[in-house]
């Protein structure tokens, strides 16, 4: 959740291959109660800056391709304790959603623009200039894309002089639970990173809980 | 000067009919029928009152005498005297059975039903003249029986009961007809029976009974709808060159003026397609029969309160049909029903099941409902006086609390919600326990610091207790909410509800009777032990009797869910200390009887991935390279076979268990290639 500042960016080309038709897998490190944290990246064209970012999954409907948990921004300099946002996320599967977001004032350029800046995007670009990617299989595709959209702030008021109003590409290493990101909004500077890593908060290894919905 | 009081009168009345009742005299007899037949109709009072002063068996025994006496010898004039006095009493019969339990209850002792169909339904009657009359009264009688469940139920298997059925059906007269669809309507309930009745052949006469009367459309649309639910195979066999031409008349009859005829209509077509979805697929039909019936919930009646549990039945599981309902206002229109108030409780009852459908699946439903403020009516029926009503409002809020958007803001967590939902846990009915249990388990997955209300409010208490209720499903539900407010719980939180629970309940619910219960008893510890670090000395409570347990299902379990949740339990306490970790490795290494080897490796072969996972993920985490003692347990793994078993599974079909898979190789290899 980015400060607002004017920017620009230009897009980049890369070529790609194939595949066939599929969801993504279910992944032990990307379920509910998973915690990440990490570096967002704030820099502008004054001056470098990144906050430590916490982010937890609250919930998961793989069937939806949906997603959603929470942000937590620390050492953020303009509030006086950390900040939370909740967010939703969309799962590129394929069946519920594409490459193109088809809103948030993301154009299709703008999309291959994000999602060309993950290498392991590489492979995947020319079926998704031709289709979005709709004919993909990602079933065995170890990375997941997403795009994470914050919702509302859950701890401070909308005064607080950060902005939600864009989004984030995402891509989610199955193998490692890695997370990379890059904002979008067009009144913010452009590629501002995300940077997570699977936490294990003091555990030697990973520990998993669960609910269940009825 | 003294009065006689109404019931007096009524009883002086009553004892003068039933005197003139056993009258020698056929006219008196005939004429004490009507008038007796004229005091009852419409008015439950009377039929009581007549009741206790046993008039069902006096007419009974006059119809037996009636039918006896019909003589073919006999003149005409007596002739038509037997006649009438058959066709009163069938009448005054009907008239006791008709919507009055008790009346069909006496009707049935006095064998009455019987006697109605031998004497007024054989073919053979003597006397032509006024055949009809004393056939028509026995149907309209026997359709009133027929129309109470304690109608006796009619065996289609036996091949004479058969063909009388088809002989009704094929009858002219729509008493008669209407009798043979009200008696499948009634009886026919087994797979076994709809076939007979299918390749007997009554579709077809039912079919064009559709273009009768009102009665026999009404009846015919029951009993099709009878002889196809939850039938496949019959209605595949359905399909032929006259399917197109029944479903259209069906569609059309959906428009019908008669509210009772749409509604039964459109419970045919629900019918149908619920049996087979390949039919009525396409959308206008679906939003035709979405928007009649929730035109019909206008109906003030009894068909405007059926109208919801129909309407419930279109939509229940299917998301298509819960989009195209809520695309036309289906959540606001049952909302506007909702806010009318004084509802009665049937109707009542009906819309909250409804909206529960409609919120079942779609967020879009939900967030409506939550922008309408539904919950607000939803919470008073909470204290409704009607107990359907109560589990109804349960399971709507269950449905719309599943929003985890909304339980992520905590929008549930609040005293207007949980006081008089905890109020329900103690519940006299068990429905209405189990349904409160179903919202409560959802309430409390919460995300904010608010499930200290909860706890606040006696909730734990009551789960608790109703963890040890002799009732399985209620012992499951309990421990099902629990699990979910132990998820991601504060420490704190944690101390209170494990200080409630204690150890020992927790060792006996992994190790109940009922499989699904263990399986949630597991996944609660597995809760239980993640988050800080310090959670994991839970487990070793008591001398460890909850590991101990632990570890005794892994042993005997056989079901994959159970296998799951044990292993992540001993998968998260191996990301605990060193002790923690030897503990995990004792339970691993301890063989079960007769078992040659370790059961980890048992479910690192399962053909469901989701246990391999977990099952990795434990080997995973107890031979972690930062603890020190990890080289030590991996030589244990490796001795016990366990790691040559992880190697072969580098192919794994599944990606999340080869990538584990992957990791924990990588991880073997970091320590001394000499160990392994």
């Amino acid at each position: 959740m980015p400060v607002r500042v004017a920017e620009s960016s230009a897009p980049s080309q890369v070529s790609g291959a194939h595949s066939e038709e599929s969801s993504p897998p279910i992944c032990s490190l990307l379920t509910v109660g998973q915690a990440f944290s990490g570096t967002q990246n704030v820099s502008n064209l004054q001056k470098e800056e990144a906050w430590r970012v916490n982010v937890r999954i609250q919930g998961c409907d793989l069937e939806h391709g949906y997603l959603c948990g929470t942000m937590e921004a620390l050492n953020v300099p303009m509030a006086d304790t950390p900040v939370v946002t909740f967010w939703e996320g969309e799962i590129v599967d394929a069946k519920n959603y594409t490459f193109y977001t088809g809103k948030w004032e993301a154009t299709p350029e703008d999309d291959i623009r994000h999602w060309t800046k993950f290498p392991s995007f590489a492979p995947l670009l020319s079926r998704v200039e031709a289709d979005g990617g709709k004919s993909l299989d990602l079933s065995n595709y170890p990375y997941i894309f997403m795009r994470w959209k914050e919702q509302y702030f859950v701890n401070v008021g909308t005064d607080c002089g950060l902005t939600i109003a864009g989004f984030y590409y995402v891509c989610f290493s199955c193998s490692d639970g890695s997370i990379n990101g890059f904002y979008y909004d067009p009144n913010s500077s452009p590629f501002q990173k995300l940077e997570l890593k699977c936490a294990n908060e003091g555990r030697s290894g990973f520990s998993f809980s669960s609910y269940e919905l009825q | 000067m003294p009065t006689t009081t109404a019931s007096a009168v009524c009883t002086t009345v009553g004892n003068n009919i039933l005197l003139r009742l056993t009258s020698g005299e056929r006219d008196v007899k005939l004429k004490a029928l009507r008038e007796l037949k004229n005091q009852i109709i419409g008015n439950r009072t009377k039929k009581l009152s007549f009741l206790k002063l046993g008039a069902v068996p006096a007419v009974a025994g006059i119809l037996s005498d009636a039918v006896s006496a019909v003589d073919v010898a006999d003149n005409d004039e007596n002739d038509r005297i037997v006649k009438d006095i058959i066709v009163q009493s069938a009448a005054v019969l009907g008239s006791f059975a008709c919507g009055f339990e008790a009346g069909v209850r006496a009707v049935l002792d006095a064998g009455a039903d019987i006697l109605i169909q031998r004497g007024c339904l054989v073919e053979e009657m003597p006397l032509l003249k006024s055949y009809m009359e004393v056939v028509d009264a026995g149907a309209r009688s026997l359709k009133m029986i027929y129309q109470s469940k304690m109608a006796p139920k009619y065996d289609f298997l036996q091949e004479e009961n058969m063909e009388f059925l088809l002989s009704l059906l094929n009858n002219e007269s729509e008493n008669v007809s209407g009798l043979g669809a009200s008696i499948i309507s009634h009886s026919c309930k087994t797979s076994l029976e709809q076939k007979l009745l299918f390749d007997a052949g009554v579709l077809k006469r039912l079919t064009s009974l559709l273009g009768g009367s009102l009665i026999q459309r009404d009846a015919s649309l029951e009993s099709i709808a009878t002889i196809f639910k939850n039938n496949p195979e019959v209605v595949s066999q359905f399909v032929g060159p006259d399917t197109g031409r029944t479903l259209s008349c069906i569609i059309e009859i959906v428009k019908d003026r008669f509210a009772r005829t749409r509604l039964l209509a459109s419970l045919c077509l629900i019918v149908i397609r619920n049996a087979s979805p390949c039919y009525l697929q396409d959308v206008g039909i679906k939003t035709k029969l979405i928007n009649n019936l929730l035109e019909l919930l206008d109906d003030p009646g009894r068909v405007g309160d059926e109208a919801s549990f129909a309407f419930s039945s279109l939509i229940a599981e299917k998301e298509d049909m819960q989009k195209l309902a809520f695309e036309v206002n289906g959540v606001d229109k049952l909302y506007n029903h909702l806010q009318k108030g004084s509802l009665h409780p049937r109707r009542f009852e009906g819309i909250l099941l409804a909206l529960a459908d409609m919120c079942s699946k779609l967020e879009c439903c939900r967030s409506r409902c939550l922008s309408l403020q539904v919950l607000k009516l939803v919470v008073d029926a909470l204290a409704h006086d009607s107990s359907d009503v109560r589990s109804a409002a349960c399971m709507c809020l269950r449905s719309v609390s599943r929003s985890i958007k909304n339980l992520s803001a905590g929008s549930f967590m609040n005293e207007t919600i949980v006081i008089p939902l905890v109020r329900l846990l103690d519940d006299t009915s068990t429905a209405v326990q189990v349904a409160a249990l179903g919202a409560i388990s959802n309430i409390v997955v919460d995300f904010t610091t608010r499930r200290s209300t909860f706890i606040r409010l006696g909730g734990v208490k009551l789960l608790v207790q109703l963890s040890k209720s002799m009732d399985s499903t209620i012992r499951l539900n309990a421990l099902r909410a629990l699990r979910n407010l132990i998820f991601l719980a504060e420490d704190k939180c944690k101390e209170e509800i494990f200080m409630e629970l204690t150890a020992s309940l927790l060792a006996s619910l992994i190790c109940d009777p009922e499989p699904s219960v263990q399986e949630q008893a597991l996944a609660l510890v597995r809760n239980l032990v993640d988050g800080r670090i310090n959670s994991v000395e839970y487990i070793f409570a008591e001398d460890g009797i909850i590991l101990d347990a632990v570890g005794r299902q892994l042993r005997i379990a056989s079901k994959a869910e159970i296998e799951i949740q044990g292993m992540y339990v001993l998968g998260n306490v191996a990301t605990g200390k060193e002790s923690h970790k030897e503990a995990v490795m004792d339970q691993l290494l301890l063989r079960a009887e007769n078992k040659a080897q370790s059961c980890i490796i048992k479910f690192l072969q399962s053909n469901d991935s989701r246990l391999r996972t977990a099952a990795v993920w434990a080997v995973l985490n107890l031979t972690c390279s930062s603890s020190p003692g990890s080289s030590g347990r991996l030589v244990k793994l490796h001795d016990a076979g366990i790691v040559s078993h992880v190697k072969n599974m580098v192919n794994d079909p599944c990606l999340d268990v080869k990538l584990r898979v992957k990791t924990a190789l990588e991880q073997f290899n970091s320590f001394d290639d000499s160990l392994v």
